[in-house]
Formats: C-alpha cells, structure tokens, sequence
C-alpha cells in the first residue's frame, strides 16, 4: 500500500468514525436535514421546512423540537433503506399533503405547476395576436398624412406634458 | 387622551361621509360652495385622523395601562424610540396607522390641486373620501385602538381597570429597521390609491386625454418608490433578525407587498405607451385599479387569516369587510368602464414587431405573469382545501422554480427595451446596440465560471447583469457623446447635463441598475452553505474561507432585555479579521419570546452571517449557527439605487435651450482680410 493510499484510508475511517458522532451531536444526518427541506415543519409556529427550521422567535434559534423529531424520523425511514419519495410520502400518509413544502408534481398539485406555465401561454398568445392586430393597418399607419397626423400628436403629447409638468 | 382620539376618529368618520355624499350632490349640482365644502370636509377628515393618531401615540408615550392596545404592545420599560413604532405593531394600530398615511396623501392631493383641474377633482375627492370611509369605518368599529380595559365588579357592573404595566412589544419588531419598514410598505400601499382616484375619476368625468396620467405620474413613482423601499427594507430585517440566514421566504406577506409592486412596476412602463403612442389607454385604467385592487386584496390575505403567515396579523376577524370593500370596488370600477368605456378608446398602430412599443407588452405581459403566479400560488393552498379537503403547502422551492425564468427573461427584457427604438427598429440598428452588451455579458459569464458561480441560473442571470449595465452605460455615453461634441463639456458632465434634461428617462435607466445590482446579490443565493456546532470555549468552526473560535461569551443587562452574548473571533487563513456578538434576547413582558441578533461580517463578495442559536438543551453548551451567503451586499446596494434613481425621475427637466453667445475670432484669420464681424455661435443653454 503506498503512502497516498494509506493517507486515504486513514481518512475514510476518521470519516466513518466522525460521521456517528456528528448525528449524535445535533440528532440527525446531513442526508435527513436534505430530505428534511422537502418536508414542512409542522409546529404550526414558524412555516419553515423542517431541513431549514430556525424557529424565528423561539428560544433556540435551529430546528425547533418538532422539526428535530421530524428529522430523526427521516432517519429512522432511511434506516430501514427507504427511498426519499417514500420519506416524503409516508410524511404525508402521517401528516397529510400541507406536509409538503412544494406542490407535489400529480394529482391537484399538478395544478400548481401547471398554472404559471398555462398564464404565459396565454399571455404570450395574447400579446402576439395583440401585435399582429394593430400592425394590420398599413394603408394608415403608413401612409403620409398619418405621418403628419402622428408628428403632430407628438408634438402635442409633448406640449401637453410640459404644461402639466408638476 | 383615550375620549378624545375616539371621539376624533368618529368625527373622521362623519366627516368623509359628508365629503362623500357632499362630493357626489357637488358632482351633480356643480354648486362651487358645496365644491368647496366637501373638500374642507375631506381636508378635516385628515386632520382629525392625524389628531386620534396623535392621541394614542400620546397613550403609548405616557404608558397608559389602562388601554388594551397599550398593554398589548407596550411595557414601561420599553425605549421611547420603540413606543414609538408600537403604533403599528398590532392590527388596530396598524390600521390607524394606514388612514394616518393614506390622509397625508389626501390632504396633500386635496392642497395641491384645490385651484386646478376644477372638473376633475371633485371624481378624486368622492373616491379618496370612499377609500377613507371604508377604513375608518375598521378604526371606528371593528378595529378601534382606544378600546380601555375593565373588570367585572362584585356588583356586576364594568368597572375601568389598570394594569401595572404591559405585554411589551413582540421581539421581533424590537429592531431599528422596524421603525422604518412598515411606514414605507404601508406608504406604498396607500399611495396607490392617489392615481387609483384619479383614473377612476377621469373615466367617471370622461376627462380629456391623458391629463390624468401626468397628474398621477408622481404620485405613482412615489408610492412604488415606497413600496419598492418597504420590501427591501423588510428583506433586511428578515435577514438580519429572524436568524435563519435567508431574506426573503416567500411569506404570504411577503408576496402581499410583492403584488401591487408588480403591477405598479408594469404600469410605469406601459403608461409610455399612452403618453408616447396614445396606445393602452383601456389597459392602464385597468393595471392602476388592479394594482389598487391588490394593495387591499394584499391586505385582506395577510390579516384575515385566509393563509397562514409568520406575520402577526394572521388572527383576525376583519376579512369579511376587505372582501365586501373588493366586491364593492370591482363592480364600482367595471360600472364606470362599461358606462364610459368609448372614452378610452384609442386608434393602436405598431409600425413593427421589432420597437419599443412590442417590448413594452412582453414587459407588461411578464410583470402580469409574475403577479399572478405568485397571486396563486399564494393562495392555493385554499384552492387545493376547496377542491380536495386537503390543503397543499406552496413554500419557497416552488416559487423560486416558478419566479427564477420570469425574473430571468424581465431582466432581459430590462436590457432589450432601451435599444429598440419607438415605432421601428432596423437590423443595423439591432446589430450595433446589441455587439458590445452582449460581448460584456459574455465576459460577466464567463467571470462568474471562473469566480465558483457554477450554476446555470446564476450564471445566465450574471450574463444578463453584464448585458443591461453596458446597455445603460451605451444609453448615458452616447448621449453624453453629443453633449460633449455641442458645449465642449466631459464626458461625465455631459452625462449629469443628459440625466438632468431628461431625468424621468435616465432615473429610470438609474433604476435599471439598481435592478441589475438587486439581481447579482440573487444570483448568489444558489450558493449559501451553513452550518450548525455546538462549542464549548475555544472551540472553533470552519465555513469556506473563515474559521470561527468561540473565544466567550457573557451577559449583556438592558432596561427591556437580557441578552447571553457569544464572543466569536474571526479568521480567514491565519489572519484575524474581527470580533463577532451574535446574540439573543430575552425581553420584559414576552416570556416566551426571544429575539436574535445576528453578527454580519458583510463583504461585496459574501457575508458571514453568524448567529447564536441557543444552549443546547442536552450538551448545555452554545450552538453556533454559522452560514456564508455570496454577494448578498448588492441587493441592498440596488436597493440605494433604485432610490435615487426614482428620485432622480421625479426631478423636473432642466429644459435645453439655443442662446447666442460670442465666441473668440478664429486664430486662423487670414491676415489682411476684412475683419469679421464679431460671429455668433449657437449653443446650448438650459434655464
């Protein structure tokens, strides 16, 4: 084993040894606290996700007791090798669907998704047919009098802006 | 104190009811007494809100415990600066508070325009004295501040009752910024009814032209002004309070003050259309009562209860009135549409699809897209509750995903706008503004690769920021470039000549900036790290660059507050680079509240944002929260420019003019020649 190997396995084992205890210090893993961003931390106080509850106003200014039950409980689902969509639905089986921090991606929350998108299609058609509309009138928009007729208006605009000037 | 500011709002109260009814008899009658009344009666309305607004100020100073509004937000020990602030602490103050602001506008609308637009004004004194009464009516009965505490006696009549001393202010209002935020939102919010009144009332009067916009044009910019000021502020003071290292969270309150921004953002830019082209005149009545509408639909989310806020007025029985007040309000506005809708038409030609006319309706289109999603995404957690029992959270992750694209393709837009010319645009044209933006922007890309910004959104927002600043640097040096080439001033001068002649123009492009500013600190958010030890002395903490030591902590006695304070040494590398207090708060009277301050160490390129978490409750030792947020400083940095940006477009044009003046003979006079009259040059002057 060369020296550089060496160096590496020393350190995974530290990492090994160092991941345990840095759960046992705040109560969860790094992967529950990702997960936990996904899920809405349900003390009803802060309207935070549980991954990123700092209980603005509570005594502790981190996860408040709730969201750290939430996160162990993450834990406990990923013990057992859950995926994180199984986390998330067995969250909202136990809590119901306010659990998510986002609209879920089927059923009704779809809906959600789906309502910016249908607004800037339709916006976006509207302003298109807006625009074609009123480019259709070339025999006046372009004929010189209306030149006339659209240097005056301008002309005017202008006098009247200034004479209004506050 | 207490009778009498009663007393004053319901005289308020009266008297808006006679401006009202008055106004509108005025309107028929055109009895120039009856005029002149009805407005006095709107000018008393204003006082006398002033005066009960006084008085439970006077209440809250003196520590009048007699009163339920100062026991709820007040204690004596409580610093005046902060007694102060407590006017809008809670809901019925806080609504007090929103008459006090919308009278100064009124006032200063029924001052300004008492001996002009006599056709006009009597519309506007109706509306506003409408708007006054609805919420003088929350003040007066349902919301009143000057309700006073009493006891059952053993006879069982109400008897007065005084407390020793009261709740105390919510801690998380106990911060400078406090003081300031909410009179700006609220500013906003209200001043959105002045060019509300004004094109409502055009349209009632049929008043000519587009006299109502140039009335209203301030008024507006002020009242976004506001508003733009108020949100950014109260970014700051989520930040910098709440402890959880972000500045915006998509709160119902949030979005609340973001919805009438909006609207009012894309009626700024679509209200060109109508004074340059006399195009969108239906559309702008409609964005100014929209916008209005959203103020008060703004309101009515975030203190009804309707959803679920971390703000404080979520608890409260007085949505059934803002929505009576909408309902009220939409058909009064659609009445007046359908009744005088032929006034507003307007003959809409776009010469092509490449001009500054097509780009302001995909501003326009963008701005009313972004409204809405965050309009519903707000509220579908109701709709999910009506349409399936069960109610889906929308939190930040789904309007970031939602708003990033929008907000992305607003800023291209921000860079676009400005070089396409009124009414066509050739390709050359098209060709020579864009090479040198777009060459910047590629720079600003590629800068952000090399700086770590390795995010796809981040790094095209960043491109983005590059391209609008060198479009607005264009826009100032080539005008400046002609200044330059007709006084012979510098560069620099001839571009402060160029903003002051056309200050509404180049405020703008100031405020363009200020955008693009805003925009690179948002970039950053997609690179925050944190993270969270518990450390006993000496301890220390690594986040990016910085190492963190815990060197002590200790006590910290205020009149009003406890504070445990941690001593926290910052190190970058080896070198020490400051002291850091983050602390928490325990205040008198709030016993289960505590507040935080957070210790920045703020640079343009991060901000080391360290806040003391608590004692943790199994190791009794101090959690240290530690996060890094990248360029965080430049979203308030925007926020000063998009003030004075705005300030600068409410200044009046210095007008150019052509004066003769004398200029020196050529040295290159032919000798023996006959002697030129001494010649005249034109050049440029202004007034």
């Amino acid at each position: 084993m060369t020296k550089l190997k060496r160096i590496a396995f020393l350190c995974v084992l530290v990492a090994f040894a160092c991941g345990p205890l840095l759960t046992a210090q705040v109560g969860y893993s790094q992967r529950a606290k990702q997960i936990g961003m996904h899920l809405k931390c349900m003390c009803r106080g802060c309207d935070m996700s549980a991954g990123g509850c700092a209980h603005p106003g509570g005594a502790f200014s981190g996860p408040c007791d709730t969201a750290k039950a939430m996160l162990k409980e993450v834990d406990q689902h990923l013990a057992k090798g859950e995926s994180e969509q199984q986390i998330i639905d067995a969250f909202v089986a136990e809590y119901g669907t306010v659990v998510y921090v986002e609209p879920p991606k089927k059923g009704f929350g779809l809906v959600a998704w789906l309502m910016p998108v249908f607004y800037s299609l339709v916006g976006f058609g509207l302003v298109i047919f807006v625009v074609r509309k009123w480019a259709v009138r070339p025999a006046s928009a372009g004929s010189a009098g209306s030149q006339v007729h659209n240097e005056a208006m301008d002309r005017a605009r202008a006098q009247a802006a200034r004479e209004t000037e506050d | 104190m207490d009778v009498f500011g009663s007393f004053s709002l319901l005289l308020a109260f009266v008297c808006a009811v006679y401006a009202f009814l008055g106004g509108m008899v005025a309107i028929k009658t055109r009895h120039p007494l009856l005029v002149k009344s009805t407005r006095q009666a709107g000018m008393a309305t204003c006082v006398l809100i002033f005066i009960a607004t006084l008085s439970l100020e006077y209440l809250l100073f003196t520590d009048t415990f007699s009163m339920a509004y100062v026991v709820s937000h007040s204690n004596r020990d409580l610093s005046t600066f902060y007694k102060f602030a407590a006017l809008w602490a809670g809901q019925e103050g806080s609504l007090l508070f929103w008459s006090t602001l919308l009278s100064i506008y009124v006032l200063s609308v029924l001052i300004a325009y008492r001996h002009k637009n006599g056709e006009l004004m009597p519309y506007v004194g109706v509306i506003l004295a409408g708007v006054q009464i609805f919420f003088l009516t929350l003040n007066n009965f349902v919301e009143n501040p000057f309700k006073t505490l009493a006891t059952v006696s053993a006879s069982g009549a109400l008897e007065p009752f005084t407390r020793l001393d009261g709740n105390g202010l919510n801690p998380l209002l106990q911060y400078p910024e406090m003081v300031i935020h909410p009179p700006n939102l609220y500013s906003g919010y209200t001043g959105f009814t002045i060019p509300f009144a004004f094109a409502l009332a055009a349209l009632l009067a049929r008043y000519p032209g587009e006299k109502w916009i140039h009335l209203t044009r301030k008024w507006t910019m002020i009242a976004w002004c506001f508003q733009s000021v108020g949100i950014l502020l109260g970014a700051h003071w989520a930040y910098a309070v709440l402890g959880w290292g972000g500045y915006w969270g998509w709160d119902p309150v949030e979005n609340a003050s973001l919805l009438p921004w909006l609207s009012g953002t894309a009626f700024l830019h679509s209200v060109m259309m109508q004074e340059k082209r006399g195009m969108m005149k239906v559309w702008n009545v409609w964005l100014v009562f929209s916008t209005f509408l959203l103020c008060i639909l703004g309101t009515f989310l975030t203190r009804s209860g309707v959803v679920s806020s971390v703000h404080a007025f979520a608890n409260s029985q007085i949505g059934p009135w803002f929505v009576g007040f909408i309902i009220l309000t939409i058909l009064v506005c659609f009445a007046a549409y359908f009744k005088n809708r032929d006034y507003l038409k307007s003959e809409n030609v776009l010469d092509s699809m490449v001009s500054r006319e097509s780009s302001f309706l995909f501003n326009n289109l963008l701005f009313l897209v972004a409204c809405i999603a965050v309009l519903s995404g707000t509220l579908f957690p109701v709709f999910s509750e009506w349409f399936t029992s069960n109610r889906i959270s929308v939190g930040a992750p789904f309007f970031n995903k939602v708003m990033i694209p929008i907000g992305l393709a607003i800023l291209f837009l921000t860079g676009v706008g400005p070089l396409l010319a009124w009414r066509k645009t050739s390709l050359d044209s098209l060709k020579r503004n864009f090479g040198w933006p777009l060459l910047v922007g590629i720079f600003f890309g590629i800068a952000a690769f090399v700086l770590g910004y390795r995010d796809g959104a981040s790094m095209l927002c960043l491109f983005l920021c590059g391209f609008v600043t060198w479009t607005i640097v264009l826009e100032f040096y080539r005008g400046a470039k002609v200044i330059r080439a007709r006084t012979g001033m510098s560069l620099m001068m001839g571009a402060h000549e160029l903003a002051m002649r056309n200050t509404r123009r180049y405020g703008g492009y100031v405020v363009h900036f200020g955008m693009v500013l805003i925009f690179i600190g948002l970039a950053g958010a997609a690179f925050n790290i944190d993270t969270q030890k518990a450390m006993n002395v000496g301890d220390s903490l690594k986040l990016g660059p910085y190492t963190l030591v815990l060197q002590s902590g200790d006590t910290k006695v205020d009149k009003n507050y406890t504070a445990q304070r941690m001593i926290v040494e910052v190190l970058k590398g080896n070198k020490q680079i400051m002291l850091l207090y983050p602390e928490k708060r325990q205040f008198q009277g709030n016993e289960q509240a505590a507040g935080t301050m957070v210790a920045i160490y703020s640079t343009l390129r991060e901000d080391l944002y360290v806040v003391y978490a608590g004692m943790d409750p199994e190791a009794n030792v101090p959690v240290i929260h530690a996060f890094l947020n990248p360029l965080v400083k430049w979203i308030w940095l925007g926020g000063v420019w998009v003030v004075m940006g705005t300030l600068l477009a409410l200044m009046p044009n210095r007008r150019a003019t052509l004066v003769l003046a004398a200029t020196t003979q050529p040295a290159a006079a032919v000798p023996g020649e006959p002697a030129l009259t001494p010649h005249v040059s034109l050049r440029e002057g202004h007034d």
